[in-house]
């Protein structure tokens, strides 16, 4: 009788014990490989049927017929580029018009007490408590009477706040990080209190800024409710483009698979090329 | 270098009081190490002299200038942090030079000051390199290289050697004191570490609670403490204390407290005698307990029990039960034959014996 056999005769109920040591290994090896086929299953299934023509979309398991056809169908449709185009400024736009001012309240949020960042803070917590759903419809109703609905500015701007809202926050957390006695040595080696934040803090802070700008180009450019309800054809965007494909006379999975594995590209090359530089700035 | 004064320095958060009427004037050159527990207000103290925090009300002057309301970087000052607080996205050199070229210091006379700071601090060949990539002792030299290229007014020290283990903050103990040599100038060193207030100052000023509690030379703080406090705080192996009560035997004034009868020298029996307080706190050095009693006519023999023994190799340290309190004896034979539980005679030496008000603490002499 082998010692392990032992052990679980004496130790039923110590599963790990049974398992150890090498087994234990072999568990956390099995349970990180469920995880990553429960994450990586819905994509694999999108990208198959993304190279499947419409007729097999049902019949995964049947022919063995792949094809391109959809993604030049997709790229076919006027509709579709400008929706890519349209996402693609906007949340571009988004990124470099918030992203000042999210760095900056970030950091009035980390260095300094008194009424105002108190106020903010308030502010932007008030709103992080609302559900995200509530605001829509009254940010509609601001659309309309200023006349731009369905405009580019109309979405452009909610999209700023929203930056500025969620990501201040997180700037916040980055710049809680880095010790503040740094700036003080630059207030005392000549720097006034916005070059020592210029100058010393800023720098810094440079890989957390990367990640954040990353975040919200891409929170923007996946954003779907926004989209639906603050924009129409003048300003299609690809989330809402995408959800076209489902129709009264059926839904296209091959083509709507098509565009978003095509959606899918920019989170996909972030995440292939600027890996640690993400990583490091979240870890700040 | 310049004359610091603080002149009746106060500063308040909202209602609590962090500094009180700190009033302290600091020489040309003189080297004042401020030190006390966490939470004492020398940390803000000298954050108020840098100008990183505003003064409640009291004038610092630097030199003769009155500089409350001067931004920090109008003061000539320079400041070494606790975390070395080095630019973390410069090299070693650009470090040193940043605070010379944002005084517009031409380019030729900064690399004569980067060189000569890096020679007397021996970092000559880390120039090129990023603060990540050395070690803490280096960094602080770099720290201590940023103020020294600046010929500053004064220098301050915020806690400079926290942040090291015990053997490099011994060496830099060394080297900071070596560099005053160097680079005389007027500094305010801020520690809760006695053994760097003892060693390093010129001056020490032990604060509590927001007050100062007594300034003068290391040796005066050692041998003449004002209160109870400074006479604990400073030295290690702490003061011994023990609660006693005067009363009078044979004509003479003696302490008394439980299994101890301590006569109390002439000198300071006539000032006890004025004292209308008798509550009193007998405090004694561990190297001013001695093991035997070489003179019995001084009085001052007592018998105990051995409770707990240290053994440190260059010395033992011993601590016997005494009115309800441990009394550790140091400067003992470290090969001396002590068991624990063992009765031995001890006796205190006359010169050694200071008394505190029970109730405010404060010295009587």
């Amino acid at each position: 009788m082998s010692a392990p056999a032992i052990v679980a005769q004496g130790a039923p109920a110590r599963i790990v014990g049974v398992l150890a040591p090498g087994g234990r290994a072999a568990l956390i090896v099995l349970a990180a490989l469920a995880i990553v086929l429960l994450f990586l299953g819905p994509i694999v299934i999108l990208v198959v049927t993304s190279l499947r023509p419409g007729w097999a979309v049902y019949y995964i398991y049947r022919g063995t017929a792949f094809t391109l056809q959809n993604y030049l169908d997709v790229f076919a449709r006027p509709a579709v580029v400008r929706a890519f185009v349209n996402s693609f400024v906007l949340a571009t736009l988004a990124t470099v018009l918030s992203l000042g001012i999210t760095v900056t309240s970030g950091y009035m949020l980390s260095r300094f007490d008194g009424p105002i960042p108190r106020t903010w803070f308030g502010t932007i917590y008030l709103f992080r408590t609302v559900p995200y759903i509530s605001w829509v419809l009254p940010l509609y109703l601001v659309d309309y009477y200023f006349g731009v609905y369905d405009t580019f500015a109309g979405i452009l701007l909610p999209h700023i706040a929203v930056h500025i809202c969620f990501f201040s926050w997180i700037m916040k957390g980055f710049f809680d990080g880095i010790d503040p006695s740094m700036e003080h040595a630059a207030m005392i080696d000549g720097c006034t209190r916005w070059g020592a934040f210029r100058r010393v803090a800023l720098p810094a802070a440079i890989p957390a800024i990367a990640a954040l700008a990353i975040l919200s180009w891409l929170y923007t450019w996946n954003e779907f409710l926004f989209a639906l309800i603050l924009t129409g054809h003048n300003t299609a965007l690809i989330t809402v483009t995408m959800a076209q494909f489902v129709t009264e006379l059926g839904t296209a999975w091959n083509l709507m698979s098509a565009m978003a594995v095509l959606a899918m590209v920019p989170a996909v090359l972030v995440t292939v090329f600027a890996q640690k530089y993400v990583i490091r700035g979240l870890r700040i | 270098m310049a004359k610091v004064a603080l002149e009746q320095l106060n500063k308040r958060y909202g209602a609590v009081p962090a500094v009180i009427d700190v009033d302290l004037a600091i020489a040309e050159n003189e080297f004042v190490v401020l030190v006390g527990p966490s939470g004492c207000g020398k940390s803000t103290t000298l954050r108020m002299v840098a100008g990183l925090e505003d003064a409640t009300s009291g004038t610092i002057r630097i030199g003769e200038r009155v500089v409350n309301g001067l931004a920090p970087k109008d003061r000539d000052i320079a400041m070494v942090f606790q975390n070395y607080a080095l630019y973390q996205h410069m090299t070693i050199y650009d470090n040193l030079a940043f605070g010379l070229r944002n005084r517009r210091v031409p380019e030729d006379t900064i690399r004569r000051e980067v060189a000569r700071a890096a020679e007397i601090l021996g970092i000559g060949d880390l120039l090129a390199r990023k603060p990540r990539q050395l070690s803490g002792g280096q960094q602080q030299r770099v720290a201590l290289g940023r103020c020294i290229v600046r010929h500053p007014q004064v220098f301050l020290f915020d806690e400079p050697l926290s942040n090291l283990d015990a053997k490099l903050r011994a060496q830099m103990r060394i080297e900071l004191k070596r560099l005053r040599e160097r680079v005389a100038t007027t500094s305010i060193y801020v520690t809760h570490d006695q053994v760097e207030a003892m060693t390093l100052g010129d001056r020490v000023v032990v604060m509590r609670d927001g007050r100062i509690l007594q300034q003068a030379t290391p040796l005066e703080i050692y041998n003449r403490p004002a209160n109870r406090f400074v006479a604990g705080f400073i030295g290690a192996p702490a003061m011994n204390f023990i609660d006693v009560s005067l009363a009078r035997n044979d004509g003479r004034l003696a302490a008394e407290a439980e299994a101890l009868r301590i006569r109390v020298p002439e000198e300071q029996a006539a000032v006890l005698e004025r004292q209308p307080a008798q509550a009193l706190t007998l405090g004694v050095r561990p190297e001013h307990v001695l093991i035997g009693d070489p003179r019995p006519e001084n009085g001052t023999g007592f018998d105990a029990a051995i409770e707990v023994t240290e053994q440190l190799g260059a010395e033992l340290l011993v601590g016997v039960r005494v009115a309800g309190t441990i009394v550790i004896a140091s400067r003992i034979d470290p090969w001396a034959k002590l068991g624990l539980h063992q009765k031995i005679r001890l006796s205190l030496d006359p010169r050694g014996l200071h008394f505190f008000d029970r109730e405010s603490g404060e010295a009587l002499r």
